[in-house]
């Protein structure tokens, strides 16, 4: 979905582009084109300006020729009326245009000249043939002013004769007043070439580049990188055709127009060169104009592009949280019509679920009263009442505990247990209920290395119950039911990593359901589980009480082979674990485990590890006798001896009895076992065994059975006292109880212990009887939470701040029906001493009395 | 985030659009006289000088240098500087200083780069104007004052002080194991294991520099002994003869001619440099002459591939530098004296001379001025620092050395005798007495 949308976003992103880019190339192309046509037309305007330029040029040194002629003709014309033209050539001083005037008479050698001394005009050479106006110009030369220097000769007629010639001798600087000061801004270069010698005669002021200087046409070539021959031969080609030249080169690594601009029917050329960017200067200036116009609306163009992706992004952006927003809430609408939808199934369920015990109480409340006269059936009503009762309590008890998880309101109350003590109270929970149905159940521990452990006990206890209770609902009759706590490598010193295995071969289920096993209000549907009753609550419990300890929940399960449920926890282990001076106090430093089982054996190797008594193991009877005698042949004999009872060959009760015969008689056999031991107990007395160990082995239970058989010793008559203490005979107490009905029950019920109670109907009536109470009237105050007036918390608060001697010790007990632990916590917090649960079990209430009584006394 | 883009959008696009509209109001007509006053517009003086080059994408050092110095005048005074420029085609031509002198006697131009003999003559003749008034001449060296000062009038300035010597192939003379030659007698030795080696022109010469070789030796006792003043008055009164001092000079040359050390004939007709500058570098030839400036980089000796020593020239005194001093001259009729002089005063001044030292690495002749020279001038600038040279041109004496000395030499190297030679200059000598 993901890559569709992203790649339909790829190509809206072309699609955009797209035009963009051909706007950009369109623009760009006609930007070229419009610069190009000005650059060729401004080129060619700026050659036809050049062109005229030079013509200009060769218009003003053409015309001083000619004047320069014309005058020359004059004075032929005035030296033909003088009688003595040569004093007048002699007296001549010359200026800066015509600075030598020489005169030869014909048929003489040399001349006069201004100059002083004689002319001879075989010094200058006109074999050029170029002429000016009529008039042969020589070759240009250095002349006596070191400047370059050209004459012409004119006749002088006298008598339809030639009498005699005028030389006059021009230089070209003088030129130089009549040309430009700057051409092209001093950008272009200018020479004036002599044509038939190719000397450069001439570099006007302001001609081009002030360093750059030739001797003659060659040399401009060279310095100018004008080598290719064709172009070399062209020109000189036009140039002795006395025709102009004009190219373009690159001079300088400049593009450039050179000229050969003949003067004077080609006598003397003008040559040189303009870089084209001289020429082209308002060329360039329009063009770089127009690119800025063109970059600025390309600017433009491209802010506006910007300027609407942005709003375009903007836009998409509140869309997709619209959209995203709808989804939402579409979601949401379908998981509230899924909840709904659970939640009514869930109600029917639970009318169904509830009427259904609730139809047997009432039943069978009639039944009772009908039947009040038969004992035996009032006994048998009563007991299925009370089945239906518990269940339904159970049933109640779930629902609130799903009500709680969901509201995120439970709290765990974390404390030290020990695993022992959970997994008996769990085994004799389940394994009367497996019994029951004829089921196998198998509990094994392995690989935990601390037992004592930190964590809520309860909830852990929660879970396994579930877990268990739900392998004997879901497996049938015969079946077996595997129970397993395994230890895993520690990821941490402080955590002991374990996994609970509950697996059975009972119904299984379909991978359909155990795709919403963990999910509130389901629970499996077929012809078989229908039978079985439930809240469809547990798994949901469960998997959240496991999440919430930090821990993982899986299932695997097919359906008729079975169901395995993992759960992977890892609790801290408290920091004063093992009481080494236990071991050595009571004088235990050896034991000998015999079991035919190796895992068992090794197991308990691995758990005494830590507590410095050294534990040998036999696998068989025969084996664990040699060593017992071994032992004591020794002097190292054994402390302990732990025996399984059904081994092959020798089994447990034959093994004791040797082995009893062998050892001393204080040192105890303990019966290790799986098996209900109850049966056995007479056999088992007889052949020196002292007591019983449960399966699996747990150091704890060790210890604590090692203490029971030290503590039997000292004192027989303990059970019997226990149990008188138990009772709650003479006791008075003050009952705050404003349910009518529930006071009577106690009040029922505490009498059938030989107990007195007196009833407050509200928490400011029990806190006025106490005051008016003797001291040590009562022995307990049973105090309900939830009443009017004064609810329980502020009447005990108020009685714990009589002033009184035994306000702050009179015995009060939460008895509620707010059950939860934080409902437990606020009890204890207002001041009370116990928290007992709705309905009431009078065992817990008789235990919970006599501690306390006890520890007053 | 949103409004600030929209807004900064906005405003681009409206700075654009007022950027647009501002280039289209602009088309105003402009008013009033529109060109420059014509004499405010042309004001420049004219220089004529020999060192255009002819090739416009070679750089050359020297004259980027004084044209750094002209820019500066330029700027400061809002004239500028206008060349004229002469170049032989060929030895049948007139010169250089021919032509220099020409125009300088006709007051062709406003002011000339001039050799030393042209600065004598000129000076001679009163055609170059007095310079001593102008600020920077109270800096310059006394070996440049002494030298251009014509008749009690300071007629030349230079930019450098020209110092000639021989530049030698160091690499060469190493593979033929010789130590560099101090006396006239160990460089014909060192001539003579390279012709032997099957060098054959161990000395590269043109038709203006050998004349070196003949002033170091004439005149290395007089510029380095104690009696310079009197010894120019003996000449300049006739009680000594030039052609005495010329004399070793001259055998000298005649010796490296007639051993095929020299070959006069291309000499005759080379330019300087262009004749022997190609061969030195592809290593044929190990020995030329020149000036100073061209060992410096970018300049007709400046990237040589094989190790190059510039020393003295060969005299009983050792290795001996000659210094031809040449200079700025102002024609004394100058069109733009006024603003020729100011130019003058920028280009000569210290500041001027100090961008021209350091550029081209030279011997400034103003006192304030100190540059170091390259490696391969160190042996040269050893000796001026030990103040041992010889004069190319004194304006002290009355027959002018530099000029005449090398048209003499360009005889000798076109089949006169040294005697023939040494006798013209006792023609000049007498021509200087009969003044």
């Amino acid at each position: 979905m993901k890559k569709q949308q992203r790649k339909e976003k790829n190509s809206n992103g072309i699609v955009l582009i797209v035009p963009i880019v051909l706007i950009f190339c369109i623009l760009g192309a006609f930007v070229f084109h419009v610069a190009g046509r000005i650059s060729r037309e401004m080129s060619a305007a700026a050659i036809d300006n050049l062109s005229e330029s030079l013509d200009l040029i060769r218009g003003t040194i053409e015309a001083i020729l000619e004047k320069e002629a014309e005058f020359q003709k004059l004075i032929a014309r005035e030296i033909e009326l003088m009688e003595d033209p040569e004093e007048f050539i002699q007296s001549y001083n010359g200026n800066e245009t015509m600075v030598k005037v020489s005169l030869v008479s014909a048929g003489k050698v040399q001349g006069v000249t201004n100059m002083g001394g004689t002319f001879d005009p075989e010094e200058l050479d006109f074999s050029g043939g170029k002429m000016v106006e009529g008039l042969p110009v020589s070759e240009s030369y250095v002349n006596h002013l070191g400047a370059w220097a050209y004459t012409l000769k004119c006749p002088v007629i006298q008598e339809n004769k030639e009498a005699a010639t005028l030389y006059i001798e021009y230089i070209y600087e003088s030129f130089d007043t009549a040309l430009p000061n700057r051409f092209y801004s001093s950008m272009a270069s200018l020479y004036i070439m002599d044509a038939e010698s190719e000397r450069l005669v001439l570099k006007p002021k302001g001609m081009g580049e002030r360093e750059a200087g030739h001797v003659n046409l060659e040399d401009f070539y060279r310095a100018n990188h004008i080598l290719e021959e064709d172009v070399k031969e062209e020109i000189t080609r036009k140039v002795k055709a006395g025709k102009n030249v004009m190219f373009y080169h690159d001079i300088q690594k400049k593009r450039s127009l050179v000229y050969m601009w003949a003067v004077n029917d080609g006598a003397i050329y003008l040559i040189g060169y303009v870089p084209i960017e001289a020429i082209q200067r308002e060329g360039s200036a329009v063009n770089q104009n127009i690119f800025i116009v063109a970059a600025v609306m390309l600017i433009a163009f491209f802010i506006c592009c910007v300027l609407y992706f942005f709003t375009q992004r903007q836009q998409i952006k509140a869309r997709k949280e619209r959209e995203l927003h709808n989804r939402r809430l579409a979601e949401a609408l379908q998981a509230a019509q899924v909840a709904n939808k659970s939640k009514t199934m869930f109600l029917s369920n639970m009318s169904h679920d509830i009427r259904t015990p609730m139809n047997a109480i009432l039943g069978f409340t009639v039944l009772l009263a009908k039947d009040a006269d038969h004992p035996d059936k009032v006994r048998e009503y009563t007991r299925k009442i009370t089945t239906s009762g518990q269940h339904l309590l159970s049933l109640i008890n779930d629902v609130l505990d799903v009500s709680k998880i969901e509201s995120g309101k439970v709290v765990l109350s974390i404390g030290e247990f020990t695993l022992s003590n959970m997994v008996s109270s769990v085994d004799a929970i389940i394994r009367p209920a497996a019994k029951a149905k004829g089921q196998k159940f198998e509990v094994t521990v392995t690989g935990i290395k601390n037992e004592r452990l930190v964590g809520d006990e309860t909830r852990i206890n929660q879970i396994l119950i579930n877990l268990l209770s739900n392998a004997v609902k879901y497996t049938q009759e015969g079946g077996s039911i595997w129970f397993r706590i395994i230890g895993l490598p520690q990821r941490s010193s402080q955590f002991e990593h374990i996994r609970i295995e509950v697996e059975d071969n009972g119904y299984g289920m379909t991978p359909e359901y155990l795709e919403t096993i963990f999910d509130a209000f389901t629970r499996a549907e077929n012809s078989t589980t229908n039978k079985v009753q439930g809240t469809g609550l547990g798994m949901a419990i469960t998997k959240n009480i496991v999440e919430l300890m930090g821990g993982s929940i899986h299932v695997v399960s097919e359906v008729e082979k079975g169901s395995l449920f993992t759960v992977e926890l890892e609790l801290r282990i408290p920091e004063e674990q093992v009481d080494r001076n236990f071991w050595k106090n009571h004088e235990i430093s050896r034991i000998l485990v015999v079991d035919d089982d190796g895992d068992i054996c090794r197991n308990v190797q691995i758990l005494m590890e830590d507590t410095g008594v050294l534990a040998d193991t036999a696998l068989s009877g025969e084996e664990g006798i040699r060593q017992v005698c071994r032992a004591k042949e020794q002097n190292k004999p054994y402390h302990v001896i732990l025996l399984d009872w059904k081994m092959p060959g020798m089994d447990g009760i034959e093994t004791a009895r040797r082995i009893r015969a062998v050892v001393e008689a204080h040192v105890p056999i303990l019966f290790l076992t799986a098996y209900d031991w109850e049966e056995l107990q007479e056999e088992a007395a007889q052949a020196g065994i002292d007591g019983f160990l449960a399966k699996p082995f747990f150091v704890s239970a060790f210890k604590e059975k090692i203490l029971e058989l030290h503590a039997a010793l000292e004192d027989k008559g303990e059970n019997n006292e226990s149990a008188e203490q138990d009772s709650l005979e003479g006791c008075r107490f003050l009952a705050a109880e404003d349910n009518e009905i529930n006071a009577e029950i106690l009040l029922q019920l505490l009498e059938l212990e030989g107990a007195v109670c007196e009833v407050a109907e509200d928490g400011q009536e029990a806190l006025e009887r106490f005051q008016n109470s003797a001291p040590g009237e009562f022995d307990a105050i049973l105090m309900d939470v939830q009443m009017p007036k004064m609810n329980g918390y502020e009447a005990t608060k108020a009685i714990r701040g009589l002033e009184r001697e035994d306000a702050a010790s009179v015995l009060i007990i939460a008895m509620t029906a707010n059950a939860f632990a934080e409902d437990v916590k606020d009890a204890l917090d207002a001041g009370m001493n116990a928290h007992i649960a709705k309905p009431v079990d009078m065992g817990l209430l008789k235990k919970t009395v006599r501690q306390y009584i006890q520890r007053r006394e | 985030m949103k409004k600030r883009a929209w807004k900064l959008g906005a405003v681009l696009l409206a700075g654009l659009m007022a950027v647009s509209a501002g280039a289209c109001g602009q088309n105003k007509v402009l008013e009033g006289n529109l060109t420059e006053d014509e004499e405010e517009r042309i004001r420049s003086v004219l220089l004529f000088a020999p060192m255009e080059k002819s090739d416009p994408d070679n750089e050359n050092v020297s004259r980027t240098a004084f044209d750094i110095t002209v820019g500066m005048a330029e700027e400061q005074l809002g004239v500028t500087v206008e060349y004229r420029t002469y170049t032989a085609e060929n030895y049948q031509e007139k010169t250089y200083d021919e032509v220099a002198l020409d125009r300088a006697r006709n007051n062709m131009d406003d002011f000339y780069l001039l050799n030393p003999d042209a600065i004598q003559a000129l000076g001679e003749e009163g055609k170059l104007a007095d310079l001593s008034g102008l600020d920077c001449a109270e800096n310059l060296r006394e070996v440049v004052r002494t030298a251009n000062t014509v008749n009690g009038k300071l007629v030349a300035i230079p930019q450098e002080i020209v110092v000639n010597g021989l530049f030698v192939n160091k690499d060469m003379f190493d593979k033929y194991h010789l130590e560099l030659p101090n006396t006239p007698e160990e460089f014909l030795e060192c001539c003579r294991v390279f012709k032997e080696n099957g060098v054959e022109t161990p000395v590269g010469a043109n038709r203006w520099w050998l004349e070196n070789f003949v002033l170091a030796q004439a005149y290395a006792d007089l510029y380095n002994g104690d009696s310079i003043e009197e010894e120019i008055a003996a000449l300049n009164n006739g009680k000594a003869k030039y052609s005495d001092y010329m004399r070793p000079g001259f055998e000298f040359l005649q010796e490296l001619i007639d051993k095929g050390y020299v070959d006069a004939e291309k000499a005759y007709v080379s330019e300087a440099i262009e004749g022997e500058g190609p061969d030195f570098l592809a290593q044929k030839t190990p020995i030329v002459m020149a000036y100073w400036g061209a060992a410096n980089a970018d300049t007709a000796y400046g990237k040589p591939e094989f190790n190059m020593q510039v020393i003295g020239f060969p005299s009983k005194r050792g290795q001996m530098p000659v210094v031809p001093l040449t200079g700025y001259g102002v024609s004394a009729e100058a069109e733009h004296m006024e603003d020729t002089m100011n130019v003058l005063d920028v280009i000569l001044s210290d500041e001027a001379l100090q961008v021209y030292t350091e550029t081209n690495k030279v011997i400034s002749p103003s006192k304030n001025v100190q540059v170091d020279c390259i490696d391969a001038l160190k042996p040269l600038n050893d000796r001026i620092n030990e103040n041992v040279y010889v004069l190319g041109s004194n304006a002290n004496m009355k027959v002018e050395q530099w000029g005449n000395t090398c048209n003499i030499v360009r005889e000798l190297l076109n089949g006169a005798t040294v005697e023939e030679c040494l006798a013209e200059f006792d023609k000049l000598q007498e021509e200087s007495l009969k003044e």
